[in-house]
């Protein structure tokens, strides 16, 4: 029993090492901008630098943008899938995994060749259009995650039932969804938005491909230059992730029971 | 003959090439209470469906209060329902839940206040204790109350229940239907009620439809269910059965075994030497020669239950096994395996079976 611990707890600590060792160095590292001291400067030179504030406050958007048209094309779809077109769940679970496998310069470069300004519809002929683009390839990225949190909120409620519940109590699809399915889904919807969020946030090949200033393409070129400052916002993102992992945990306390869970 | 309030008319439902539900028909009265009985895979929560709008009929049609349902969507035909899992919406209160029709149908505000209110105390739930709950925070029986308030707010023209009280303990479920059945009778509500428990539909209905390979076997008031079951189905699927397997004499006699019970009525079409089936109910059949008894039969002890109050026997007469039930009588001792008997009935109780 002991020698299970010991090995346990062995495993747990290399495993430990592995992933926070390269992270300390780097947290270190960028408070070491002024010889001798460890300081904030290079985090006050990266919050202080106006692209920085464009880059981030433009990702936000875009992650924004992106988490709204991802839960109005996922909670309906999962939804309806999982009512009435049950037999079709593995093929859509298949659908959702093809971004995981389907490397991001493949998507778009798909996109360029099929949105070029002497296409059918010239997407990338205008900053919007190349925007609605992008959002467009954020939200394939973020689907496996978006539809995985999705359907694992349906899973944990009757589905059925319930829709059939609100139907014989006078209410229509759109009732149903708004007032039935999606407050009882919220926190798994949330979980698919943090994930988004952090996904988006850090996301370098797609924005650099279709030129929009975004926050991934910028950490890339401060690397490129400067010596503290990537460090610095390497910390900074990984906080925003973390964050975001905060908060799922932080929301999830608040899904609504399931009536099985009586006391 | 009154107008039916609910007019279920050949309706049938195939779902491929499987026929679930053949050719039912079914008048319900204003204000009736009508059970569904039947196994599982009868087809009674298929035709509760359809009338719910749940499931579409694949012939025939649906007819409520005058009006033809058949192609009506669920949220279109005024019903409410009760389902085997309660089906509360999780992220309401219980307030909220039973207003939820009511706020659909665009109510205002405080007439949902006052109707919430009305049924938490026809369901017997303090307002104040319970109003502001979740349904997590509720048991079986309670959860399944506040279903049938929230089914019952919107005031719908029938009440449909799937089974709603199988999912409870014992206790809880003999004490509810009968709770269900009071509220009924207090609104007056055409209900369809669908269970698999014979003592449910038989304590709580004013007719009963008896299910079978989704046909309506038998449709009856529970005395006539039980008293004069119309298939061999009904007969063997409500209450206990004996059946007594004879060879068909002269006159309307048949030969169990030793002995021979002279029919009432002749079976139509019986001839000679043709083998019959007869049927008792446990309750019609006596230990020994009971007084005005017409048939008396030699048989032996094969079996004894002490079960309290009441000692079931179990007697061989012919090739037939025979339960009957006798009460516990301290002075007596119960009857041993082995011992030679006689059981006696009245003919007029003798159901012949098709």
């Amino acid at each position: 029993m002991k020698i299970n611990r010991f090995w346990s707890w062995l495993f747990f600590g290399v495993g430990a090492l592995y992933f926070v060792l390269p992270l300390i160095s780097t947290a270190e590292f960028s408070l070491k901008m002024r010889r001798g001291a460890y300081t904030l400067d290079a985090y006050w030179t990266v919050l202080a630098d106006p692209r920085f504030q464009q880059t981030f406050t433009y990702s936000v958007l875009m992650a924004l943008a992106t988490i709204a048209f991802g839960v109005l094309l996922v909670v309906p779809t999962a939804y309806w899938v999982r009512l009435k077109l049950p037999r079709w769940r593995p093929v859509l679970e298949f659908i959702t995994l093809l971004p995981l496998i389907i490397p991001p310069i493949v998507i778009v470069f798909g996109y360029i060749r099929l949105y070029n300004t002497s296409s059918w519809l010239p997407l990338t002929g205008s900053a919007m259009g190349t925007n609605l683009l992008l959002m467009f390839g954020y939200v394939i990225l973020s689907l496996p995650y978006m539809y995985r949190a999705v359907d694992t909120g349906l899973r944990a409620i009757d589905v059925a039932t319930l829709t059939e519940a609100a139907q014989s109590l006078g209410a229509g699809w759109v009732t149903i969804l708004t007032r039935v399915i999606l407050p009882n889904v919220a926190v798994a919807v949330l979980s698919g938005a943090f994930i988004t969020f952090a996904i988006v946030i850090g996301e370098f090949v797609m924005a650099a491909l279709l030129n929009r200033p975004s926050f991934g393409p910028y950490m890339q070129l401060l690397g490129a230059n400067r010596a503290y400052e990537p460090a610095a916002l390497a910390v900074i993102a990984f906080a925003i992730t973390w964050g975001c992992m905060a908060l799922i945990q932080f929301v999830s306390k608040f899904a609504p029971r399931a009536p099985g869970a009586q006391h | 003959m009154p107008e039916p309030f609910l007019s279920i008319q050949y309706v049938r439902k195939s779902f491929g090439a499987t026929t679930v539900v053949q050719d039912f028909n079914l008048d319900v009265e204003a204000g009736e209470f009508i059970s569904f009985l039947g196994p599982s895979g009868c087809g009674k929560t298929t035709v509760l469906r359809m009338v719910a709008g749940f499931e579409e009929p694949s012939g025939g049609r649906i007819v409520i209060g005058g009006k033809d349902v058949t192609g009506l969507k669920p949220n279109q035909r005024n019903i409410g329902m009760v389902f085997q899992a309660y089906a509360l919406f999780p992220n309401l209160t219980v307030a909220q839940n039973i207003g939820f029709g009511l706020k659909v149908a665009g109510v205002a505000r405080a007439e949902i206040d006052s109707r919430v209110a009305e049924m938490l105390d026809i369901i017997k739930l303090p307002a104040g204790e319970f109003g502001a709950r979740y349904p997590y925070q509720l048991s079986g029986g309670q959860q399944q109350r506040v279903a049938l308030a929230r089914a019952l707010a919107p005031r719908p023209k029938v009440l449909l229940l799937d089974e709603p009280l199988s999912a409870l303990d014992a206790k809880v479920r003999v004490s509810l239907r009968e709770e269900i059945r009071s509220i009924q009778k207090k609104l007056g509500i055409t209900t369809i009620f669908v269970t698999h428990d014979q003592e449910e539909a038989l304590s709580i209905s004013d007719r009963i439809v008896v299910m079978y390979g989704g046909k309506a076997e038998q449709v009856g008031t529970a005395f006539e269910i039980y008293n004069r079951p119309a298939t061999r189905f009904v007969a063997g699927f409500v209450g206990t059965l004996n059946v007594l397997e004879g060879r068909l004499g002269n006159a309307g006699k048949v030969q169990v075994g030793s002995g021979e019970i002279a029919l009432r009525e002749e079976p139509a079409g019986g001839r000679s030497g043709d083998t019959v089936s007869l049927a008792l109910r446990p309750e019609a059949i006596a230990l020994g020669r009971r007084d005005g008894d017409d048939a008396v039969l030699p048989g032996e002890i094969a079996d004894v239950h002490f079960l309290g109050s009441v000692i079931r026997v179990r007697v061989r007469a012919g090739d037939s096994i025979v339960s009957l039930d006798t009460f516990n009588n301290p002075a007596t001792p119960p009857p041993r395996i082995g011992d030679k008997v006689e059981i006696s009935f009245s003919s007029g109780d003798v159901m012949l079976l098709n």
